[in-house]
């Protein structure tokens, strides 16, 4: 998730340069607010066409787009009746057949509709716990780059700190202490994964500074606030877009490995949870796998599927690494 | 509860009935995930250890860690059943029915007081180290446990009530009590050489696992120990019933049932223990394989909810959150009548385990007592919502169940995390209660001891091994066993102290007469069942599996349908016959492995071709 990412390191974002002077040129003609729409659909559009080039990264947003639709229309498909265990339908531990295609559960439960339900759980703890990851790190990233001096040297030591640490250990040590619930698995990945995000963002905000437009709006008054928040993150937004679709594949995972190892809700379907359910009937040793493949699978293309969409995000937003398809 | 690991804390725990549940830590769990995944895909077919050298190996797959190979320490099922092979008790129980029979002990009786006891001492027990056992050598370790606490810390209760312990000759051994007790012939106290344990300074630390072999008079002799990794045993040639028949006998820990299903498959290990105990899944493979034998065996457990009457110590003091409306019988009762335990055997036990309803397991059919059909709380949703209605906790607008304070009842119910029983229990639970409009929070810890001691939770799942003497069992459940002080650690199971029950239990313990004693123990069950306290779901069976082309022959206890691992007594380990060499066959296991190692390489042959083609079409898009 990262190897892209770190190239971009302190490499000019040349990108945002032609819509400035594409702007100034037809300023005279309509309203600020009005240009900077157009702007941005001219830029949206740019994006698409280029975007539309890497395959890879459309069979990513394909996968996705399916994978949402399943997440968000599993309440009209399944329904939420499919993790009841008293109502389950069938006998426990069924093969695959005409009536569960996936077979069931331990408890009775068909393994599609648990696995079709897993997958809001799964995508929604991939997600914040992305966009947390990402947070913490674009603050803690452009703060440090901002204002340099002691604050930014203790808090890249402390990124260091967390950069060193084994994410997972320290994951499964944060799960452990606190009650058992989604918000913590998501709180634990969240504070895990920041580090990498902080180190690139802080790297950005110092090139996208010693610019000397900068320089001109600090000259014109412009404060701490203003220029973090009005040039320095609309500079830094792409990275951490591309920055986000990489962090949530590794945030499913390291969602379904928490669960596999018991420390997520018992009471909620993931698919890491239906994985750990499997280990706990023994689905490994006696050879049922239809309990332990498809989840595997599923996490496997959905983290797949953001991995691409990164990359190809990351390609287009950064021309230094646009060859690659 | 799984009280072994209140035990660890070093209060007073008799040591076979420790629980059987482990308690593994989270980094535990990551090295089981590995092992788990790694064990059954690899395929090199590992040599059967039995065939070392010709020399008869029976290698037991375990996964509790042992907490302390001192007897005066020791409260886990492993230590204590290790314990049992290590050294000899005075009375040992019979592997056919659990009576009582000689061990040390070759006669035993009451004065007509009732208050002493005069053991015989055999004269034929030698330690391992060549001095013969005598009566001095049981004295002693039972002056020791009287007068040192760090050495009452396992099995303090059976000396408690104990005036004087006296050995006027070698073969002699009187023991005076304070007041009668009908245990007197169910002592499970190890007796330890005296010549070498008078030695030690402090038997709360000292561990016993620093000389190799360990001095002892069972038929089996301790000769290498490492924490989580093996225990091996050397068979006793002296020992007095006769030598065991293998030649060694090890311990090895699988922290994940797969990894020791797969290694039992493999003929790396010739046993795996029921603890826990195999899944319904496992078993049911195991069962296909022409080589392995699976026992499955009724239980001498029980599994049970037990609710929190409200924490309190001896000197009053209230402590912990427990709900208030649990102090409400109707309350509890209501939540009895909502637990189908039919659908728990059939479901999650998948009929391998016996519907729950007195305390004590049907297996010990003396003591094993039933509700009457008046008495009775069955599967009734309805009634159980009436009874709630009665006892005023009614349903808001929203169908949720209000408690005094006004806000939704919503029980923390506190469960095993290593256990997945308790979290599949736990899934119907939260529907059965739920349509009665409580709401259920599962608390799902690898280390349920804390909250479980501070009294911080409304029910929890429970579990006890039963002794063929049920005196500890019931002895948790008396208002003596609540710790001194909130601050303290009582033996106390779930604090329930209730005056007509310690009535009861103390007529009991008084009993000489077994019929009348018996009586009394029923009694007591039917008022622990109609407090609605503990509600028995169920008596798990053992399940376990051993290597037909490895063990020829095993006792189980009780005879005719009876465990194996964790008995009361050495049977098992001291009767195992190995299997002929001959008898020894490569299974088709082996060739398993072969077979997934070689889809696996083809699977990775064909990913790595798919790579470098795509790879090619890169390069070449890229010189574009």
């Amino acid at each position: 998730m990262t190897t892209g990412g770190e190239k971009t390191n302190g490499g000019p974002r040349t990108n945002g340069e032609p819509m400035t002077t594409e702007t100034t040129a037809r300023a005279a003609q309509a309203s600020p607010r009005a240009l900077a729409r157009q702007r941005r659909r001219h830029s949206v559009a740019r994006f698409w066409k280029q975007y539309r080039t890497h395959r890879a990264g459309l069979f990513g947003l394909a996968a996705l787009a399916l994978f949402g639709l399943i997440a968000l229309t599993a309440p009209l498909t399944v329904g939420s009746d499919v993790q009841s265990v008293t109502n389950a339908p069938g006998r426990p531990l069924e093969s695959p057949s005409a009536e569960f295609p996936l077979g069931t559960d331990q408890f009775g439960r068909s393994l599609l509709g648990l696995l079709v339900w897993g997958s809001r759980v799964s995508l929604l703890v991939g997600l914040l716990a992305a966009v947390l990851s990402v947070a913490i790190g674009a603050l803690i990233g452009i703060t440090a780059g901002h204002f340099r001096g002691w604050y930014a040297t203790v808090m890249m030591r402390i990124t260091d700190w967390f950069l060193v640490m084994p994410t997972l250990v320290l994951a499964i040590a944060l799960a452990t202490v606190m009650s058992r619930s989604l918000g913590t698995i998501i709180l634990a990945i969240g504070v895990t994964t920041w580090p990498t995000t902080a180190r690139l963002v802080r790297a950005q905000t110092l090139a996208v500074e010693s610019r000397p437009y900068i320089e001109r709006a600090k000259a014109l008054g412009g404060g701490h606030w203003h220029i973090m928040s009005r040039h320095v993150l609309p500079n830094v937004m792409p990275l951490v877009l591309a920055q986000t679709t990489l962090i949530i594949s590794s945030a499913i995972l390291a969602e379904a490995t928490l669960a596999f190892l018991g420390l997520g809700d018992p009471t909620v379907v993931s698919w890491g949870g239906l994985l750990q359910d499997a280990r706990e009937a023994g689905a490994v040793s006696s050879g049922k796998w239809w309990y332990l493949v498809p989840p595997g699978i599923a996490i496997a293309v959905v983290a797949l599927a953001f991995t691409l969409c990164g990359r190809a995000v990351e390609s287009v937003l950064n021309p230094k690494l646009g060859v690659t398809r | 509860m799984d009280t072994q690991d209140l035990d660890g804390r070093g209060h007073p725990r008799r040591a076979a009935r420790t629980p059987l549940r482990l308690l593994a830590a989270a980094g535990a769990a990551a090295l089981t995930v590995t092992a788990g995944l790694a064990t059954p895909l690899n395929p090199a077919p590992q040599q059967a250890r039995a065939e070392e050298e010709g020399k008869k190996v029976l290698t037991v797959a375990v996964a509790q860690s042992v907490d302390s190979l001192s007897p005066f320490l020791a409260t886990r099922l492993v230590s204590t059943s290790i314990h049992r092979l290590m050294y000899e008790y005075l009375t040992n129980y019979d592997p056919k029915d659990n009576h009582a029979i000689p061990g040390l002990a070759t006669k035993w009786e009451p004065s007509a007081d009732k208050l002493t006891w005069t053991y015989t001492i055999r004269s034929n027990s030698k330690w391992s180290d060549g001095k013969g056992a005598t009566a001095e050598d049981a004295a002693w370790t039972f002056n020791k446990m009287m007068t040192d606490e760090g050495a009452a810390t396992a099995n303090g209760s059976f000396v408690a009530n104990f005036r004087k312990v006296t050995a006027p000759s070698p073969t002699k051994l009187v023991i005076e009590l304070k007041k009668p007790q009908a245990t007197m012939a169910a002592l499970d106290v190890p007796i330890v050489p005296k010549h070498v344990w008078e030695n030690v300074d402090d038997f709360s630390k000292f561990n016993n696992d620093k000389t190799f072999p360990i001095v002892g008079n069972g038929p089996f002799v301790v000769t290498g120990y490492k924490a989580d990794s093996f225990v091996r045993l050397k068979p006793n040639k002296s020992f007095w019933r006769g030598a065991p028949k293998f030649d060694e006998l090890v311990f090895r820990y699988y922290k994940d049932q797969d990894a020791a299903v797969a290694a039992l498959r493999k003929g790396e290990v010739s046993f795996v223990a029921g603890q826990p105990a195999l899944t319904p899944a496992q078993a049911a493979s195991l069962k296909g394989d022409k080589n392995i034998k699976v026992n499955d065996a009724p239980g001498r457990r029980f599994y049970a909810l037990a609710t929190n009457p409200g924490a309190r110590a001896k000197n009053g003091d209230k402590f912990g959150d427990g709900h208030e409306s649990l102090l409400n019988q109707k309350v509890r009762q209501a939540l009895f009548m909502a637990v189908d335990r039919k659908t728990i055997i059939d479901k999650v036990f998948q009929g391998h385990a016996v519907e729950g309803e007195g305390y004590i397991p049907p297996r010990f059919s003396t003591y094993a007592w039933k509700p009457t059909d008046g008495q009775k709380l069955s599967y009734e949703p309805e009634k159980a919502a009436e009874l709630l209605d009665q006892a005023g906790y009614k349903k808001n607008g929203d169908g949720k169940r209000v408690g005094k304070d006004g806000k939704p009842i919503n029980y923390r119910v506190l469960c095993h995390a290593t256990d997945p029983q308790d979290k599949a229990v736990g899934k119907y639970l939260e529907e059965w209660w739920g349509a009665l409009g409580i709401g259920v929070t599962l608390n799902c810890l690898d280390n349920v001891t804390d909250p479980w001691l501070a009294g911080e939770y409304d029910l929890a799942f429970d579990g006890w091994s039963v002794n063929p003497d049920p005196d500890f069992v019931l002895s948790i459940h008396t208002c003596a066993a609540l710790p001194a002080t909130p601050k303290d650690t009582g033996a106390t199971d779930n604090f329930i102290c209730d005056k007509k029950y310690d009535d009861l239990y103390d007529k009991q313990l008084a009993e000489y007469d077994p019929a009348k004693r018996a009586d009394l123990v029923k009694q007591l069950e039917s008022r622990l069942y109609d407090t609605g306290y503990m509600n028995v779901m169920a008596y798990p069976n053992a399940v376990e599996a051993y290597r037909t082309d490895q063990i020829k022959s095993i006792t189980t206890m009780p005879e005719a349908a009876g465990n194996i691992y964790g008995q009361d007594g050495y049977w098992s380990w001291w009767s195992a016959t190995p299997a002929a060499a001959d008898e020894a066959s490569d299974d088709e296991s082996s060739s398993t492995g072969v077979v997934i190692g070689i889809v696996a390489g083809v699977v990775v042959l064909a990913g790595a071709g798919v790579f470098f083609t795509m790879r090619r079409r890169a390069t070449a898009e890229d010189r574009e």
